[in-house]
């Protein structure tokens, strides 16, 4: 068996890894991080709002994903995420202005305000920054 | 006979013209990059997608159903309690005209649809101006546009598929449908589109793809009716942007090459006016020396 899995991140709006050979993979599962390493038993899994590390040639990588699912196969693995960032290119700045932005917006008395939406990007915007953060620390 | 005057201004407002379609060239030609890296980009996760389900088409089959019922994930796959004389078609034209024969094209196909589906009853899903006010036309008791969207091109997001999608899927299950199809502009290269019009509902997916049995056999985590629930509305709203961003760059890809022929079309015109005004101007000169040598012959005579 081989000793490496082919890893695909996949977003609805592009491809950001396509089958690339990685060593091992944690996947931020609903109910927990779950590892993959080659030989692991097919499997689907959703995911939550967290972090996904793959180790490639002895480097770790990190991305924040943000909801999705992921398809492990015995040689590797695919993620359809809903959003996916790369760590290093998260913008803690950015991700609060993101923050404050939706956060007048659900205080405004505006009626055409979708909720949801705004909620969800607070969500996803604190994703990242956590992700970030552990990236760092 | 035309006047001087007339023939000018008459070659003034052809150039005018002919400097709008030029433009609305070029700035289709800048979209239209940008609306083929993000059909591009968007390929991968679609399919993907369907191999995952052709996968998946296994499991779904494995489950077991009591007699005349249907769970909702095999609903999606085989669609067995589907009524087949309701249906629905998704509808995918352009915003605008001045794309030569883009939006006639679906249109047309649209009517031989509704024709040979006239005993059904017709959910249509619109998307674009042309398709929406070409159909709100008829008024036919079987058919009933029951979602539309207009003055999203050029500018497709996710979000756009989404609802879509969504009322798609609601529209599958509230009125129990039999089948959804498209009808679409693919976008085959800058210079063709090709009409697309195949069944999108139930699934359709590529047979003879199976894998081995160890494979597919998967485990699912939480249950396999949550990742259902999650993963077949995904797959249909992936397919829906795809065909948007599809439609879309056919559509710019059109309206490139119905612009870039039209302001040709206008630069001959311009010639010909031209040539007339050339005519014009000579005869009135001639006309004046002869007057001259007249009044001169006159005058000596």
């Amino acid at each position: 068996m081989s000793k490496t899995l082919t890893l695909s991140i996949i977003t609805p709006q592009k491809p950001l890894l396509e089958e690339t050979p990685v060593e091992s993979v944690s996947l931020p599962a609903l109910e927990g991080e779950m590892g993959v390493l080659p030989g692991h038993v097919p499997m689907i899994v959703q995911l939550g709002f967290g972090s996904l590390r793959y180790l490639k040639d002895g480097k770790t990588e990190e991305f924040a994903v943000l909801g999705g699912f992921a398809e492990v196969l015995r040689t590797g693995v695919n993620v359809f995420a809903e959003g996916a960032d790369l760590a290093e290119e998260i913008n803690e700045e950015e991700e609060k202005q993101k923050i404050k932005r939706a956060k007048e917006s659900l205080s405004s008395k505006d009626a055409d305000i979708d909720f949801e939406l705004a909620e969800l990007e607070i969500k996803q915007a604190i994703a990242r920054m956590k992700v970030k953060k552990h990236h760092l620390g | 006979m035309e006047s001087l005057r007339d023939i000018r201004q008459n070659i003034k407002a052809v150039r005018s013209t002919q400097q709008i379609m030029q433009t609305m060239k070029m700035i289709s030609s800048a979209r239209i990059r940008k609306a083929q890296q993000a059909m591009e980009n968007a390929r991968p996760f679609a399919k993907k997608m369907l191999e995952m389900a052709a996968d998946l088409k296994q499991e779904v089959l494995a489950m077991a159903e009591p007699e005349g019922t249907e769970s909702w994930a095999s609903r999606f796959f085989l669609n067995k309690t589907g009524d087949p004389n309701k249906i629905g078609l998704v509808v995918i034209t352009g915003d605008k005209g001045l794309a030569g024969s883009f939006n006639a094209v679906i249109l047309r196909a649209v009517v031989a649809f509704l024709k040979e589906n006239q005993d059904k009853q017709v959910s249509i899903f619109c998307v674009g101006k042309k398709g929406r006010d070409f159909i709100s036309r008829f008024r036919h008791k079987n058919i009933r546009i029951v979602y539309h969207s207009v003055g999203i091109f050029p500018k497709v997001a996710y979000a756009h598929a989404e609802l879509l999608g969504d009322a798609v899927m609601k529209e599958f299950f509230d009125n129990n449908l039999g089948s959804v199809s498209l009808i679409y502009n693919d976008f085959k290269s800058m210079g063709s589109q090709r009409l697309a019009q195949y069944e999108l509902l139930p699934l359709q997916l590529a047979a003879g793809a199976e894998k081995e049995k160890d494979e597919t056999d998967f485990e699912f985590e939480p249950g396999v009716k949550e990742i259902f629930r999650l993963l077949v509305p995904r797959l249909v709203k992936a397919h829906m942007y795809r065909v948007l961003l599809e439609s879309q760059a056919a559509n710019l890809a059109a309206t490139m090459n119905a612009m870039d022929a039209a302001s040709k079309n206008a630069g001959e015109l311009v010639g010909a006016l031209e040539v007339k005004l050339n005519k014009v101007r000579q005869a009135g000169i001639t006309n004046e020396i002869l007057d001259i040598v007249n009044g001169a012959e006159a005058l000596n005579g």
